[in-house]
């Protein structure tokens, strides 16, 4: 495992455990995937450098396109929410709770 | 070339340890952005510097600049910076695992892990991750054709989710 494939691994789970362990704000959770996708990015990215394909070029773009419409589809979910809510926070979605 | 590869990787992993310590949304979108920016030093590098451009372009100056808009959205009248108690526990917890994962698995590390070579080794006009992706254009056109759809896709899933009112997929309980 080289320095790089280390941090951006580390960067994938450290983003992995703040999605999971989230706290008040939904949007530091949104935050927190972005930062996944980022690690992501970087992974696919050094891939086609490192092996020196240039095929594998296209990946990252077209992850990046993906990223997007994620990234679009959970801030209208949090613009949904602080709409019928007036926070975004976590608690106030309890609406399956018994 | 050891010393720019090395505080760049620290400068991800605390960008991200920063995210994922979970301040408030501002602080949250501060980190991302230092963790893209490093990132993109580490794509440079590596000697990609269109992946670079365009992860500084569409990441940080498209989708970034939206993620700290809404942050208006997370407004408090006191938010938690990595100076507060809750959220510095989190941030020491997460550097103490990093650190105790990294001293695990640098036994195989030398100085020439750090490095990289130079893809000019051969006379080329050409770079290739841009001519990398060029590829989508021709035989990736599949793939190009998938995404415009998608994200056309995505256009009306957000229209129909912040419709709101009476027949949106939220509505107002």
């Amino acid at each position: 495992l080289t320095p790089v494939h280390f941090s951006f691994s580390s960067g994938f789970i450290l983003g992995l455990i703040g999605l999971t362990f989230h706290r008040t704000h939904l949007l530091s959770a949104l935050l927190c995937l972005e930062g996944i996708i980022l690690s992501l990015f970087i992974a696919l990215s050094l891939w086609s450098l490192q092996l020196e394909s240039t095929t594998h070029a296209t990946a990252p773009i077209l992850l990046l396109a993906f990223s997007a419409c994620e990234a679009g589809a959970g801030l209208a979910l949090l613009v949904g929410t602080t709409r019928t809510h007036g926070t975004d926070h976590l608690q106030n979605l309890n609406l399956l709770q018994c | 070339m050891f010393y720019f590869t090395f505080l760049v990787l620290v400068g991800l992993v605390l960008g991200l340890v920063g995210v994922a310590s979970n301040p408030a949304p501002y602080f949250a979108a501060l980190g991302l952005v230092v963790a893209a920016a490093v990132g993109c030093g580490i794509l440079v590098g590596h000697g990609g510097s269109f992946l670079s451009l365009i992860l500084f372009l569409i990441y940080l100056g498209g989708m970034l600049v939206v993620f700290a808009y809404s942050a208006a959205l997370a407004a408090e009248p006191y938010p938690e910076t990595w100076g507060d108690w809750s959220v510095l526990f989190y941030v020491v917890v997460y550097v103490v695992g990093v650190l105790i994962v990294g001293t695990l698995v640098s036994n195989d590390w030398y100085s020439c892990s750090w490095v990289v070579v130079d893809e000019f080794k051969d006379l080329s006009l050409l770079r290739g991750d841009f001519s990398g992706v060029a590829f989508m254009y021709s035989l990736g056109g599949f793939m190009l054709m998938v995404s415009g759809w998608v994200l056309l896709l995505t256009l009306f899933v957000v229209l129909e989710l912040t419709r709101g009112l009476s027949r949106g997929a939220l509505r107002a309980v």
